[in-house]
């Protein structure tokens, strides 16, 4: 059944009413939530942190071989979903995740799963480059070697070697990898983050913001270098650039207060989007 | 007819503006503004240009080409502000739109202006010509011609001033109206050229013929610029590129605030 935009237009009019009247009730998301072929499946996902609910039954895929980008106001739950997708809100005293949220079919919040090898399998970048006080190599190869997939040195050579190929830092650094991560610049740190968290062999990549701390030089390294990644992984990107948002991504989904208002491909929304928030927000008129 | 339903959203908005950087605002108000400029020469110039035409007037004729170069220097100052604005602002959206529809605008009113010219050219092309042989008519265009090309000129006004005004809030009842006047546009061509090629009735010598005959041809090409505009109005407040769609569909669907 098709909606109008009028009338989608009036829905959410109505929920900001309810909202107003101390209501939490969800908006109904505009655009198609599925895709053909998913990497992860998320229902009706509902994240609480304490009394305040900071995500209203979000429905969205992340299929194999695309980049999603969230966007959305500072405090609309984009940041929190994609902490979800990795169970990183686990950490978060008074954290509450409801709903489902699916692997490659299995569900990420069943009890028997191991948090800590699910975080191998869906990977993380954030903001802020964080290389651990330790060699470019060792940054590399510390996580293959704790989620034993290799102890022998001439293996994990490979697979250092490799990563850093795949994460575009090869040649820059292979001369040095015996000097701390931490002397690299910026934007090579932010790389030297994505090869570690290639090295475990991840299906899913999640980048919070992994270029709000560089220079547009290397933003544009790390923009390169997601593409790239595409071809191997899903990527599910949080930016605050439109800009990098409509340059990254073939999907993008819009967050607001909490709710998933709406999701679709990534030149519908920047060019035509259906819901008027959606559009204020990405042409700057939303206060 | 106009008193029909349509969405709201496209007669109450002004599309370009509630940004919260307000000097975004001031910008694509000036851009617009730059356009209706022109737009509203370029209607003065048809006006003129057609007095020159119907009525033999030289002077409107010589005033039309005089303020021609006027339009064309305000064409390269839209440009320069187009390209300012996706400079500095990368618009997306319905900004995205605005921005490439009045590039597309400001050209379709720059050759309207040109139009006009060729409008005031033919008519100085026909007083300078020779008198016609004792057997031709009195007076050149006759009367009965003159009456045609007025009604030619004023659908072909008409329509641009319609334009331009539906460009001003982009405003999709008033783009409506300019494709809704576009079949009595073309019939009063078509009479003008009915009416000259007769065999022999009005007694004009073929270059004479000819000059008419261009002059009619560039007034129905400002109607057809009108409509360019217009596409572009829909294309700004509904998001959707409707060149090549057939009209009496667009129309109705429009109308009645229906998806296509």
């Amino acid at each position: 059944m098709s909606t109008t935009v009028e009338e989608m237009q009036q829905r959410s009019n109505a929920m900001t009413a309810a909202e107003l009247a101390g209501g939490t009730e969800s908006r109904a998301t505009v655009g198609d939530v599925t895709v053909a072929d998913p990497r992860m499946v998320c229902r009706d996902v509902d994240v609480w942190y304490g009394a305040k609910q900071a995500i209203k039954r979000v429905s969205l895929d992340i299929g194999k071989n695309e980049v999603v980008a969230m966007i959305g106001p500072s405090g609309c739950g984009k940041s929190t979903f994609l902490r979800c997708l990795n169970r990183m809100n686990d950490t978060i005293a008074d954290c509450r995740v409801t709903g489902s949220i699916q692997l490659d079919g299995r569900d990420i919040y069943d009890r028997t799963l191991d948090p800590v090898s699910l975080r191998a399998q869906v990977g993380m970048v954030f903001q802020k480059p964080n290389p651990f006080p330790k060699s470019i190599y060792e940054n590399v190869a510390y996580g293959p070697r704790i989620h034993g997939l290799t102890n022998r040195r001439a293996e994990l050579d490979e697979l250092v070697s490799t990563s850093l190929q795949k994460a575009g830092l090869w040649n820059e650094v292979k001369d040095r990898l015996e000097q701390p991560g931490t002397s690299l610049s910026g934007g090579q740190q932010q790389r030297l983050c994505i090869a570690r968290t290639i090295a475990v062999s991840p299906e899913v990549i999640l980048m919070d913001e992994p270029c709000s701390a560089l220079d547009p030089i290397a933003t544009a390294i790390i923009e390169e270098l997601i593409d790239e990644l595409r071809v191997s992984y899903s990527i599910a990107i949080v930016t605050h650039s439109m800009q990098q948002a409509a340059r990254v991504s073939q999907r993008t989904a819009y967050f607001h207060l909490g709710d998933l208002i709406e999701v679709g491909e990534t030149n519908q929304i920047f060019t035509n989007p259906r819901h008027k928030l959606t559009e204020d927000y990405i042409t700057g008129r939303f206060g | 007819m106009m008193d029909e339903p349509v969405p709201a959203k496209a007669v109450t908005e002004d599309l370009a503006s509630g940004h919260l950087v307000q000097r975004y605002d001031r910008e694509l108000a000036g851009l617009r503004g730059i356009i209706l400029d022109m737009g509203q020469r370029v209607v003065e110039q048809t006006r003129a240009a057609a007095l020159a035409l119907i009525e033999g007037d030289a002077a409107q004729a010589y005033r039309v080409l005089d303020r021609e170069p006027q339009i064309d220097y305000l064409s390269l100052d839209a440009d320069e502000e187009i390209f300012r604005v996706i400079a500095r602002r990368q618009p997306t959206a319905v900004d995205l739109r605005i921005v490439l529809a009045l590039f597309r605008i400001a050209s379709d009113v720059e050759r309207a202006g040109d139009k006009t010219v060729r409008i005031a050219n033919q008519a100085l092309a026909l007083g300078a010509a020779e008198p016609e042989p004792k057997e031709g008519p009195d007076e050149v265009p006759s009367a009965e011609l003159r009456v045609l090309l007025r009604g030619l000129e004023e659908h072909a006004r008409g329509m641009l001033e319609q334009s331009i005004e539906a460009v001003a809030r982009f405003n999709v009842v008033k783009a409506l109206g300019v494709f809704e006047n576009e079949s009595a546009l073309f019939e009063a061509s078509a009479r003008v050229r009915q009416h000259l090629g007769q065999d022999g009735a009005v007694g004009l010598r073929p270059d004479r013929i000819l000059c008419l005959l261009t002059a009619a041809h560039a007034l129905e090409r400002i109607g057809n610029h009108a409509s360019n505009i217009a596409e572009q109005v829909i294309y700004v407040a509904e998001g959707k590129d409707i060149r090549y769609r057939n009209r009496e569909i667009l129309i109705e669907t429009l109308r009645h605030g229906h998806a296509f």
